[in-house]
C-alpha cells in the first residue's frame, strides 16, 4: 500500500512511517499538519491516509475536517482517523461523510492502538480496501447512544458481541478467530441479528458496517 | 457621581428599578433620614394631638390621621435604607470581574495542562508502545520461526523505547511540578530558594517572612516568582536580579528586580498582563516600573490570606 500520514508529533510521525515500513508499505509522503496532507494526497494519490484529527494551527479538528475533505475529493483513497479520545461528534461526521459519500473506507481509531502493531496494519488495510475500521471505544459509544434499544433488547449477549465486532468492521471469519467459535456459528449470529433488527442480510464488510451504523444511529 | 452608583442589583421589583432611576435615589440615604425623622415627628404630633385634645373625637380622628402618615413614612425611609446597596456596589462589581478573571484563568491553564499532556508525555508514550509492539511483532516472528529477525534492530527498538519512557517521565514531572511545586509544601521561601537557584541569572534573595501566608497565596506568589524571573532571563539581558519576598501589614510583598534593559511593560495578552489577572483574582496588585535601559522592579502586592 502507499500510504500518507499526517500527524503533528514528530515522535509519532517517525514511529508511524517505521511500523508501516516495517509492515511492507511504503509511505509516500509524512506531514505536519492538514495543508500538507491534503496536498500530499492530491499529488500521491494513496492508497490509504493516516490522520491525526489535532493538527496545526488551530490544534482542533483540522485533521477531521481534511480527512473528510479527502473521502470527497479523492474517493479511492481510504481515511484512518486517529485521536488521543473518542470523540462522539467526530464519529458522527465521520461515518456521515462515509456513508454520505457512497463509499465506506473510513477508519477510526485511539491512538493507543497503534500499539497492536499487526493490528493497526490490518485495520488500516480494511480501509485501503474500501471497508471499515472502527475502535471498539467508538462502537461503544455508539451503542450506548442509540435510541434503538427496542431491538438492541432483543439481542443476546453474544449475538451483542457480535454486533460489536460487526460495527468495528470485522469479517466473519475475524469474529470467529476472536470469539473463538467456527465460522458457521458466527454466520447464524450475523444472520438473527440481520433479521432482529430488520436489516437486509449483506456479504461486503463495510456494507455489513453501514447497515449496523444506520441502524444504531437512526 | 461614580460609575458604581449605575449599578442596579439584579431581581429588583418595578417600582424598585423606578425609584433607583430617580432622582431620589441619587440622594437615598438622606431621604431616608428625612422620612424616619418626619415619621417620629409625626408619632409625636399624634400623641400630642391625643392627648392635649382630652381624647375628643375629633382629636382621635387628627391623631389617628397623624399615625397612618406617620407609618407611612417610617416604612418608605427604612425601605430606603434597605434597598441603598451603593457601598456594596463597586466591591459587588469588583468580585464579578475578578471572579470572571479566576474562572477564565484556570480554564486556560487546564486547556494548557491538556496540550502539555496531548503534545508531550501522551504522545511520547504512544510511541514508546508502538516501538515495543513492533518489537514483540520481530521477536514473535523469531519464536515462531516464520520470519528472520535482526537482533539487533530489536535492540534499537527497545532502546528507543527506553529512552522515550524516560523522557515520558522528565515531561510528566515538569508537567506535575508546573500544576503544584511540592517543594511549595515545605513554605513559600524555601520554594522561592529554589527556584533562585535554577535560575540562569544569579538572583540575589531576599525573605523576611513573619508568617506563613494561606496556600493559595503562597502559590501566587510563587508563580508570579516563577514568571518573573523566566522574565527577567528572557528578556531583560540582566546580569543580576534580586528576589525579595517581605510581609508587610496585612500583605505579601513580592519584588523582583534586575539591572537589564528595561522596557517592560504590561500589555493586552502578555505575559506581564496574565499575571497581573491572576494576581487580580485575589485582590493583589502588580506594579511595573522599567524605564528604557532599566533598571526594571516589578512589585506584586498580594493579601496574605485569601
Amino acid at each position: 500500500m502507499r500510504i500518507v500520514i499526517a500527524e503533528d508529533s514528530a515522535v509519532m510521525r517517525a514511529g508511524l512511517a517505521e511500523i508501516l515500513a516495517d509492515s511492507g508499505h511504503e509511505v509516500a509522503a509524512a506531514v505536519g499538519n492538514a495543508g500538507d496532507l491534503l496536498a500530499a494526497v492530491a499529488e500521491h494519490h494513496p492508497d490509504a491516509a493516516v490522520v491525526d484529527v489535532r493538527m496545526p494551527p488551530g490544534y482542533t479538528d483540522e485533521g477531521l475536517r481534511a480527512a473528510i475533505a479527502i473521502r470527497r475529493d479523492h474517493p479511492k483513497t481510504g481515511v484512518l482517523v486517529f485521536s488521543q479520545y473518542i470523540e462522539t461528534r467526530y464519529t458522527a461526521d465521520l461515518l456521515g461523510a462515509a456513508s454520505g459519500g457512497g463509499a465506506a473506507g473510513v477508519g477510526y481509531l485511539l491512538k493507543d492502538r497503534v500499539a497492536d502493531v499487526e493490528e493497526f496494519v490490518e485495520a488500516l488495510s480494511r480501509v485501503a480496501a474500501g471497508g471499515t475500521a472502527l475502535d471498539p471505544e467508538v462502537v461503544t459509544q455508539l451503542l450506548r447512544a442509540s435510541r434503538r434499544t427496542d431491538g438492541l433488547g432483543m439481542l443476546t449477549a453474544r449475538e451483542r458481541d457480535v454486533l460489536a465486532l460487526m460495527a468495528e468492521g470485522r469479517s466473519n471469519a475475524a469474529i470467529a478467530g476472536i470469539l473463538v467459535v467456527s465460522d458457521k456459528s458466527v454466520e447464524k449470529h450475523v444472520g438473527n441479528i440481520f433479521s432482529k433488527l430488520g436489516l437486509p442480510p449483506s456479504d461486503a464488510d463495510h456494507r455489513r458496517v453501514l447497515a449496523v451504523l444506520r441502524y444504531l444511529e437512526s | 457621581m461614580r460609575a458604581s452608583d449605575d449599578y442596579v442589583p439584579p431581581q429588583r421589583s418595578v417600582l424598585e428599578r423606578i425609584l433607583i432611576r430617580s432622582w431620589e435615589y441619587r440622594r437615598l440615604r438622606f431621604w431616608a433620614r428625612l422620612r424616619i425623622g418626619a415619621g417620629f415627628v409625626l408619632v409625636g404630633l399624634g400623641f400630642i394631638t391625643l392627648v392635649g385634645g382630652s381624647f375628643t373625637p375629633k382629636a382621635v380622628v387628627w391623631a389617628a390621621f397623624f399615625l397612618v402618615l406617620a407609618a407611612l413614612q417610617l416604612s418608605v425611609g427604612y425601605w430606603y435604607l434597605a434597598i441603598d446597596h451603593r457601598p456594596f456596589a463597586r466591591r459587588v462589581r469588583e468580585l464579578e470581574r475578578s471572579r470572571a478573571r479566576l474562572v477564565d484563568d484556570s480554564a486556560a491553564r487546564l486547556r494548557q495542562i491538556e496540550r502539555d499532556l496531548h503534545d508531550g508525555a501522551q504522545s511520547q508514550m504512544v510511541a514508546v508502545a508502538m516501538k515495543l509492539g513492533l518489537a514483540t511483532k520481530k521477536l514473535r516472528s523469531l519464536t515462531d520461526g516464520t520470519g528472520q529477525t535482526d537482533l539487533e534492530r530489536v535492540l534499537e527498538l527497545v532502546d528507543a523505547a527506553h529512552r522515550g519512557a524516560k523522557e515520558a517521565i522528565t515531561e510528566l514531572r515538569d508537567l506535575a511540578r508546573g500544576i503544584h511545586p511540592p517543594v511549595l509544601d515545605q513554605g513559600l521561601g524555601t520554594a522561592l530558594a529554589t527556584l533562585a537557584a535554577r535560575s540562569e541569572v544569579p538572583v540575589e534573595l531576599v525573605i523576611d517572612l513573619t508568617e506563613r501566608p494561606s496556600a493559595a497565596i503562597e502559590t501566587i506568589a510563587y508563580f508570579c516568582a516563577a514568571e518573573l524571573l523566566t522574565n527577567v532571563t528572557k528578556h531583560s539581558g540582566a546580569r543580576h536580579a534580586t528576589l525579595e519576598v517581605a510581609h508587610v501589614p496585612g500583605l505579601l510583598r513580592v519584588r523582583v528586580c534586575d539591572d537589564g534593559c528595561g522596557g517592560a511593560r504590561v500589555e493586552e495578552r502578555g505575559g506581564l498582563a496574565g499575571l497581573a489577572e491572576r494576581v487580580g483574582t485575589v485582590d493583589g496588585r502588580l506594579q511595573v516600573a522599567s524605564p528604557p535601559g532599566g533598571p526594571t522592579v516589578v512589585t506584586v502586592e498580594l493579601p496574605s490570606h485569601a
